[in-house]
């Protein structure tokens, strides 16, 4: 009896000390976050500024107009809807063909036991954390050689569909990696019963499969999203036509073209940010379960 | 989970496939597997080839031997190659040593449900969403010449402070731009990891009269293996294949020299030699340790 | 390789350009016009996204397309990203014309077959140009690869206006001495003396390369560059000698400031003078009408008297035909309009934001240069003062030594001055250790 009641008077005056201590880490913790987001809000306060204003009084001096006119000029003179639809077409079909060729790989590996299935599983992860400019050279040696040869120059190289399947190929790694953990965990009682029944290989896969993936998909195509979404350099070097290009590089076009108006370059920024903001905002959850169903599960 | 895979993998044995089924199969494999040897393993290893060459990556019947003339010339001939190495080994050491655990620590007190923990959550990830370029942009804003910082301190564009420019401070400014991302990353990443952490244990171990910074090192982070790696490994590998930060704000200049820039200012544009290729190779050597590494432990079980 | 035709092509660039004058004004457009429509649609590769040059590249591409009703689809390219993409478009899929530089940058291309032989170009237009500009505009087969469009000089800019407050002209600023006493009453009044910036990697070459050439000579400079002179050379370490005198008259973030930041310096009347190329004069004029007109050039100072003035960096800007274009007649074509006289006025009556004229010194002979505005006028008097014509280090020397090797070496220079022995001896190891030229 009375070693509860002192267990209970230290489990309070534990919590209390805690508390206070709570107070002080929370404080810190929250000092550290305004830090942290400052340089965002700064570009947001950057953006709504006119240049001329800044200019004839200072980046400090209080804003005399606030207002949407950069973005407007950025709209007009970056040519968004050009280069947002580039990135939607980089980017969509890089990623459902990412999760579609993980799951493959991830379904047979994970339900079909064959000796070299561990050693796939390596080839695929390993070539994900493999340096993008080991294989650049090659690579582009390849996509124009491919094009010559089929008559076809812009067939891979200059096209969206090249820079699709480079991203394909090195995120397929990590897809393959994340899924196969994930499918471990799908009981194989739910396999075996499908095969039982006589079902083909690729029933399998479309019925029994795939339906249950879906979360992981969801999460995984959020996270392969904004990853894509965010590259630049394989758009630099893939592709020779400027306005094929996707987002990302027009915003290293407009720091060029507007080396003194950072106003609106800050505009620019914040439209480009945009749309991952957004994702990122309304897909929480499947984005931080993305990154890290690899990591918890199996 | 082992025992249902041993089990199944024994009814799978029995089972022989139709023909189709085994079409399906190679199709299944075959299909990623063509794509990603193609685009990537094969020209890892055509690289490898070429950087014993010479080459100016453009006529292929002009391509030379070279030995090791290429790796010679980065050793013994290149001062920008050791302060490359230089200054990936402080970004490493900052990642692991400052950054990493800053992340972790964050994850730990942020899953505590600290007051206004949400709020934390979402500030501390922003940077992680945004895109590289993006991120550069932002930076320069507030700390080129005429920015923020310099403005805050009254310094004009004829006195401002060099933050990059200045060789002394330039990586601890890049590597806070860096850990401004990195720190975000690495905490999600643990968060995640920590909300599987059974929280009884936890409790059970506050009760028992351990403090804080025991409970943690008994109890949490053991449990927390499977994301260790992950962490350990992702520090490795972005320390060392670091380029897009760097390139934002230097361009293919090399004011500020690290392995991921020498690459790609060696290997594309006007002055392309395969001493590019060279140095992309040492920096797959660098990296497939730590890959390795990484592998045999997540594979361990698999392996058995 | 090529250094020796470099060095030959090098010694009177340009020279005929600038003294030649009018010449053929009037007979120019007569000649042209052998645009056929036979020729069809092509595509133009422009590497600049800024407003000036889009504008006149707009006003030409619309006077060829007026003329020839031959479709031309305009790709414009952010310089830096251009030019580091530069070896993989012309591989790939390029533009059949774009623009690019003279010398060595447009000869390495050549020798590697990615550009079109344009001497039939030359063959129609070519009387409107200078034999220097031939010379620049041949690869090293002696067939012409490279159309020019214009040039500019390097030389020290400074504002009117402050030279006139601090009791300056360009007559008492003539000689090395004079020179530093001019950076020294700058500093008294709190100016930074020379504004600087280098941390694109290629700014401060063009310091080396004045600086090399007024100590040590034209022909010393060009030797050293195709490596038959050492960089280990005494003469060179005077060269760091002479620039590390600069140093105290320099802004302190050399490294942090890219050209613009350097310009930016002589813009708000921070800095006294400034040595770069004249092309940002178009800068200048997009601020106001007023901050262009008190800008002005002179050559940089006489150092050693046995060279005097008699050298200056002056690159030359043009286009060049793909190879691997779909339409190498149609980007011929084009050239032959946008060389001509007709070309070049519908390139120099475009319109800038504010409705001005934007400044070009075309390397057409038929450019009136009665038309020209004070600061154009003193760029050909900087022009018509030197015997030798450069274009800049990394035009005038291999690409895989200019870009990776001597820009680094620069940039630790300014880290620390006091290396110096041990960065000309880095130099002249990672020249030695170059491939050989295929």
């Amino acid at each position: 009896m009375s070693i509860d009641v002192e267990l209970q008077a230290a489990a309070i005056k534990y919590k209390n000390k805690q508390k206070v201590k709570d107070r002080f880490i929370s404080a810190f913790i929250g000092i550290f976050a305004i830090a942290w987001i400052f340089p965002i809000v700064w570009t947001v306060w950057t953006s709504l500024r006119p240049y001329k204003d800044v200019r004839a009084h200072g980046v400090f001096s209080m804003p005399k107009t606030l207002n949407l006119q950069n973005y407007a000029d950025a709209i007009s003179r970056m040519d968004l809807p050009l280069y947002f639809w580039n990135t939607f077409a980089i980017t969509v079909p890089a990623v459902f063909l990412t999760l579609f060729f993980g799951s493959l790989i991830a379904f047979v590996v994970s339900r079909y036991s064959f000796r070299w299935n561990v050693s796939l599983l390596l080839l695929f992860t390993a070539g994900n954390l493999l340096p993008a400019q080991l294989v650049f050279i090659p690579v582009f040696k390849m996509y124009i050689t491919l094009g010559k040869a089929v008559g076809i120059p812009r067939l891979l190289y200059d096209s969206p569909w090249g820079v699709v399947l480079i991203h394909v190929a090195f995120q397929m790694g990590f897809a393959t990696f994340v899924l196969s953990s994930y499918m471990k965990t799908v009981p194989k009682e739910i396999s075996e019963s499908a095969m039982v029944d006589g079902a083909t290989v690729f029933t399998h896969y479309t019925k029994v499969m795939l339906p249950l993936l879906r979360p992981a998909l969801a999460s995984l195509g959020v996270l392969m999203t904004t990853w894509i979404y965010n590259d630049f350099f394989w758009a630099l070097v893939l592709m020779s036509t400027d306005s094929k290009r996707p987002i990302t590089s027009a915003l290293g076009r407009l720091q060029g073209e507007f080396v003194t108006d950072y106003n609106l370059l800050a505009a620019g920024a914040v439209i480009a940010a945009l749309p991952t903001l957004i994702v990122f905002f309304v897909l929480r959850k499947q984005f931080v379960s993305g990154l890290t169903l690899g990591s918890t599960k199996g | 989970m082992n025992s249902t895979a041993t089990g199944s993998k024994k009814a799978h044995r029995r089972r022989a496939f139709s023909r189709a089924d085994r079409t399906t199969l190679s199709a299944f494999v075959g299909v990623p597997l063509f794509f990603h040897l193609l685009l990537v393993w094969v020209p890892a290893f055509l690289t490898i080839v070429l950087s014993f060459t010479y080459w100016s990556g453009i006529s292929i019947s002009r391509i030379k031997f070279a030995g090791l003339a290429n790796y010679k010339n980065i050793f013994f001939d290149t001062p920008a190659f050791w302060e490359a190495i230089q200054n990936n080994i402080i970004w490493l050491a900052w990642f692991a040593g400052i950054a990493t655990p800053l992340g972790i620590l964050l994850a730990y007190q942020i899953d505590r449900q600290i007051r206004g923990h949400k709020f934390y959550e979402t500030a501390y990830y922003l940077p992680v969403v945004l895109s590289l370029a993006v991120t550069g942009i932002i930076w320069n804003f507030l700390l080129r010449p005429d920015g923020f910082v310099n403005g805050l301190l009254g310094r004009d564009i004829d006195n401002a402070i060099s933050f990059f420019g200045n060789y002394h401070i330039n990586i601890y400014v890049i590597l806070t731009i860096a850990s401004w991302r990195h720190i975000g990353y690495i905490m999600l990443l643990y968060l995640a990891g920590l909300k599987s952490v059974d929280m009884a244990l936890r409790e059970a171990a506050s009760l028992d009269g351990a403090t804080e910074w025991q409970t943690f090192k008994k109890v949490i982070f053991p449990a927390m293996k499977p994301v260790n790696v992950i962490v350990i490994v992702i520090t490795i590998i972005e320390s060392l294949r670091a380029f897009d930060i760097v390139y934002i704000i230097y361009g293919s200049s090399a004011g500020f020299p690290i392995l991921g820039t020498l690459v790609f200012q060696n290997i594309a544009g006007e002055g392309a030699s395969m001493k590019g290729a060279a140095y992309a190779v040492i920096l797959f050597v660098l990296s497939i340790g730590p890959i390795i590494a990484y592998l045999r432990t997540t594979f361990k079980s698999d392996v058995q | 390789m090529s250094e020796v035709t470099n060095g030959i092509s090098r010694r009177s660039v340009l020279k005929g350009a600038a003294v030649g004058g009018l010449g053929l004004a009037a007979g120019g457009s007569l000649l042209a016009g052998c645009g056929s429509k036979a020729t069809g649609p092509l595509a133009y590769g422009a590497r600049s996204v800024d407003a000036g040059p889009t504008a006149q590249n707009k006003a030409l591409i619309a006077a060829y397309t007026a003329k020839t009703k031959n479709e031309v689809k305009y790709n414009a390219t952010e310089s830096n990203a251009f030019q580091n993409n530069l070896s993989q478009y012309l591989q790939g899929t390029p533009d059949d014309t774009f623009e690019w530089m003279a010398g060595y940058r447009m000869q390495f291309f050549a020798e590697q077959g990615l550009l079109a032989d344009l001497t039939d170009v030359w063959g129609a237009i070519g009387d409107q140009y200078a034999d220097s500009y031939k010379i620049a505009s041949t690869g090293l087969d002696g067939k012409q690869y490279f159309v020019p469009k214009s040039w500019y000089p390097w030389g020290m800019h400074f504002r009117k206006s402050m030279f006139k407050d601090l009791g300056l002209s360009a007559d008492t600023v003539t000689n090395w001495d004079e020179f530093l006493k001019m950076l020294d009453g700058m500093k008294k009044k709190g100016l930074v003396g020379f504004a600087a910036g280098d941390k694109g990697g290629w700014e401060a070459m063009g310091t080396f390369d004045i600086l090399n050439a007024r100590i040590n000579g034209y022909q010393f400079h060009v030797d050293l560059l195709a490596g038959r002179e050492k960089w280990t050379d005494a003469k060179v370490l005077d060269v760091f000698t002479h620039w590390a005198q600069l140093i105290p008259y320099m802004n302190p973030n050399v490294l942090d400031l890219e050209w613009d930041g350097a310009m930016q310096l002589l813009l708000q009347k921070k800095a006294g003078s400034m040595l770069m190329g004249s092309w940002f004069g178009g800068n200048f004029k997009e601020q106001s009408q007023a901050d262009y007109d008190d800008l002005s050039i002179i050559p940089f100072p006489e150092i050693n008297p046995e060279h005097g003035r008699d050298t200056v960096d002056a690159p030359i800007d043009g286009w060049c035909v793909a190879a691997n274009g779909t339409n190498n007649s149609g980007g011929s074509d084009f050239l032959k309009f946008a060389g001509d006289m007709e070309g070049v006025n519908a390139t120099l009556a475009a319109k800038d934001a504010n409705g001005a004229l934007i400044p070009m010194t075309s390397a057409n002979n038929g450019q009136d240069t009665s038309t020209y505005d004070a600061f154009q006028k003193e760029q050909m008097a900087v022009m018509d003062e030197a015997k030798y014509i450069t274009q800049f280090l990394d035009r005038d020397t291999r690409p895989d030594f200019a870009g990776p090797v001597v820009g680094p070496a620069i940039q630790s220079w300014f880290k620390n001055p006091k290396d110096v022995n041990k960065i000309v001896d880095s130099l002249q190891a990672q020249w030695d250790a170059l491939p050989p030229l295929a």
